[in-house]
């Protein structure tokens, strides 16, 4: 090991510590609000540590049966439409990864154009309307259900199987759909475990749909609710004197919010990331 | 049976020819201005008047688009509910949206045809957004079904208000709400004990705020004696109001291109008014002095809010909610002996005046519900429920007995186990959480007794305070044509722009005073002169064609 080597892991080691703090420091300044009490936040004398120390806003937001049926919302949702998604966007990439396929550029074609053209955000409104699925689960699963980047990286990583693989199969009697449930898809579990990820946290993260396409607040995902919570109370504001009918949510109980809101995908992740960097480079070098 | 068939259907399709052109010539009829003559008369009170109990004849039910408050979201059980379709026979159907995209959604659902027949919470002119594509009604074409509105905007003489935001075509597009008297709220909250410590009055006028600052500067050299909340997005929002309303201009979130000058009889360009470069100047003083914080202009409330807590600085904007909500708990738990105060809006060169709008955010009708067989019914139980005494007490303080009483002498009282903005702190029940009423979708507005029967003491003292002064008269109308919208909007933005940077680089002292000459040339180049001749034009049209 030279010299210089070891100097470049300090200074290598003390920026990506200064980034650790960085990326740390919001997480930790919000889970000490949420236990601290609503003079000291208001007063900014809560930074590391929580002041005040107190469960009551805990207490006070769990006892919202709202926040609860939001809740379910969002875990039935993310489950639901996580599934979904993968199953069509396994299937899509599959079909795209074989070369000769008749007809393959098209449809590659039709998932492209979607990243870079779409109806607009009334026609789409009016297109979930005349289906039938507002106010319904589907609103939020299906118009979402193919990610043309997420199809992407699945295609590239399917092309990347050995060829012979399948044919060696395909003589030993499977079909199609054998070769792709029993010999694909037990090769293919690190990056579907990366898609099952990437889903999950962006429908888990996702408000706007559900606000579309919702008309009761029973039916809301548990981002909405903070959003209201939220951006709410600090939107009204810039209304001035209308900002008078608006009291707003006390910071502790954002902070409580926002930490059993992001509570469970934090938890989640650790499990998955052992997929998760060799799910992401599999398909990066056969592009 | 099957024979008869064709000749049945020739002549069923002649009637349907004949019904589809009779109905489209009548379509066509535009409705002659206040003589409407709406269909749908079903389940409608015919001869409903002012001081009569609206009830439907069948029960009813109307979608309403309701925008869902955090601090108190719609429970399907609440009393609010369920009392008013004991007393009007109609059921509201709500769109529930969340307060924090409320506008987005409106604009989606109505841009996209699925819009519920009541639309309550605009804020004008928000509704302009909707009136060329035709998907609201002019309500004013039906202000003849609406007793109650018509008796209070006659009664308190708001006609002047009215003109205000009507359109180009002399119609209104937005159903106000309406207040009897102008009510200010917003001015700066004090510190009390040092004002006692430096032997200070609470300042009356501008010069005086100026001198409390001073004093307080001297006593405190190191501190801002003010820093200031309300800076985002609109710098200065209620700061560069409150003191440009001062000296007779406009401002901070009530900024405005055009300014009516009554002195001269027609509008004037705002950013260039001798009397907007009179609040920059006080403004620049108060920073050049150090006793305003810079930052005022730019910080988030958080900033502001914990820099005033913590004893770093003095005043700050408040409004009565803020006052307590916000300031005094936090305040005095950190420091026993502090005191504040909400103190009368300081008055400067134009005297004893009290400036506010008298018009509330207000109800779009969908056009859809002009097809409605129950129009009629509809318009009824708006006015009953939006504009009638009986029902604005209902919304407000909800059941007699149940959620309030009140005494001989016309004095609200909450009942003992209700709570609502801290009249009977620790009550089990909430007025707002439990029963739906207080609600900002349906209460607002209304008499000033109804108003200030929620105000405390303290309020009610500065209240007494604003109301001793006068009215600032209403300017005069003059809505622009759609095309003359159009071009006004396109010369608004970079005239916004210029007005917002340059006010505060005069105010934080980054652009000599001495350079004012110049900055309004630079309006004039940015068409601010063919601004207001646009607005000047609109307002002689509407003189001549409305004769105010």
């Amino acid at each position: 090991m030279t010299r210089g080597y070891r100097v470049f892991q300090w200074f290598n080691g003390l920026i990506l510590t200064g980034v650790v703090v960085v990326t740390l420091y919001p997480f930790v300044n919000i889970l000490a609000r949420s236990f601290s009490s609503q003079s000291a936040i208001s007063a900014g004398e809560v930074n590391l540590i929580p002041k005040g120390f107190n469960l009551t806003t805990y207490k006070i937001v769990a006892s919202d049966p709202m926040f609860w049926t939001n809740y379910r919302n969002t875990v039935v949702y993310t489950v639901v439409a996580t599934f979904i998604a993968i199953v069509l966007t396994t299937s899509y990439a599959y079909v795209l990864s074989k070369k000769h396929l008749k007809g393959r550029k098209v449809l590659i074609g039709v998932a492209v154009f979607t990243m870079f053209f779409s109806g607009g955000l009334i026609p789409n409104y009016v297109l979930i309307t005349s289906l039938g699925m507002k106010n319904s689960i589907w609103a939020i699963v299906l118009p979402n259900a193919i990610s043309v980047f997420n199809l992407l990286v699945m295609k590239a990583f399917f092309e990347s199987l050995p060829q012979d693989l399948e044919e060696a199969a395909a003589i030993d009697g499977l079909n199609t759909y054998g070769i792709l449930w029993k010999i694909v898809l037990p090769l293919s579990k690190a990056v579907i475990a990366t898609m099952i990820l990437f889903y999950a946290v962006s429908f888990w993260n996702s408000w706007f749909a559900a606000f579309l396409y919702m008309n009761d607040s029973g039916l809301f995902p548990v981002t909405v609710y903070l959003r209201n919570l939220i951006a709410g109370a600090t939107g009204a504001d810039s209304y001035g004197a209308a900002a008078a009918e608006v009291t707003q949510a006390a910071a502790n109980i954002q902070a409580v919010t926002i930490v059993l809101t992001v509570l469970p995908i934090l938890a989640v992740y650790p499990f998955v990331q052992r997929y998760f960097v060799s799910g992401v480079m599999l398909g990066a070098v056969k592009g | 049976m099957r024979e008869i068939s064709r000749r049945q259907a020739i002549i069923g399709l002649g009637a349907f020819a004949s019904l589809a052109l009779t109905a489209c010539g009548s379509d066509g009829e535009a409705p002659a201005k206040g003589a409407a003559e709406p269909a749908g008369k079903a389940g409608s009170m015919s001869g409903f008047a002012v001081g009569q109990q609206f009830k439907a004849t069948e029960p009813l039910s109307f979608d309403v688009l309701y925008n869902n408050h955090p601090f108190y979201p719609n429970k399907g059980d609440w009393l609010l509910w369920q009392e008013m379709t004991k007393r009007t026979n109609v059921t509201l159907k709500p769109t529930e949206v969340p307060l924090s995209d409320y506008e987005k959604k409106r604009a989606l659902i109505i841009g996209a045809g699925d819009a519920p027949l009541i639309i309550p919470k605009t804020y004008h002119p928000q509704e302009e957004a909707f009136v060329a594509s035709g998907a609201i009604l002019p309500v004013s074409d039906y202000f003849n079904l609406m007793p109650n509105f018509q008796d209070k905007v006659s009664k308190w003489q708001l006609q002047p208000e009215l003109n205000s935001i009507m359109q180009s075509d002399g119609r209104i597009y937005l159903l106000p709400g309406i207040h009897e008297g102008v009510w200010a709220d917003y001015s700066f909250a004090v510190r009390t004990d040092i004002l006692e410590k430096l032997k200070l009055e609470v300042p009356k006028t501008l010069d005086d705020f100026y001198n409390m600052l001073k004093a307080m500067k001297a006593e405190y050299p190191d501190l801002y004696p003010m820093t200031d909340r309300w800076g985002v997005p609109t710098p200065g929002g209620n700061l560069i109001k409150l003191i440009a309303q001062a000296f007779g201009s406009k401002g901070g979130w009530e900024y405005q291109h055009a300014t009516f000058d009554s002195a001269q009889g027609k509008f004037v360009y705002t950013g260039a008014m001798p009397q907007y470069k009179q609040t920059i100047e006080y403004l620049n003083k108060l920073v050049k002095e150090k006793l305003l914080d810079p930052e005022s202009f730019t910080q988030q409330d958080d900033a502001a809010k914990q820099k005033f807590i913590s004893g770093k600085s003095f005043v700050i904007s408040s409004n009565a909610q803020t006052l307590i909500n916000d300031y005094r708990a936090a305040l005095t738990e950190n420091n026993p002996d502090a005191k504040i105060v909400k103190i009368p809006v300081p008055t400067g060169p134009i005297g004893e005046y009290k400036i506010a709008t008298r018009l509330e955010n207000g109800i779009m009708i969908s056009k859809k519900a002009a097809e409605n067989p129950n129009f009629v019914a509809m318009m009824q139980f708006i006015d009953w429920l939006w504009y009638s005494d009986e029902g604005q007490q209902f919304v407000k303080w909800g059941v007699e007995g149940t959620t309030f009483t009140k005494d001989s002498a016309g004095k609200y009282k909450l009942a003992d186990d209700v709570d609502y903005v801290g009249l009977n702190p620790g009550a089990p029940k909430h007025l707002q959480k439990d029963f739906g009423f207080g609600n900002g979708v349906f209460a607002y507005g209304g008499a000033t007794a109804l108003l200030q029967s929620t105000f405390s003491d303290e309020e009610m003292e500065f209240q007494n305070v604003m109301n001793a002064r006068k009215p600032w008269p209403v300017e005069p109308g003059a809505p622009l044509t759609e095309e003359e919208r159009e071009q006004a909007a396109m010369w608004e933005t970079p005239l916004k722009d210029h007005v917002t940077q340059n006010t505060l680089k005069f105010i934080l002292g980054e652009r000599d005073l001495g350079e004012w000459d110049a900055y309004v040339k630079e309006l004039e180049s940015k068409n601010s002169t063919q601004y207001v001749n646009l607005v000047n034009t609109a307002y002689d049209r509407f003189k001549k064609e409305h004769g105010n």
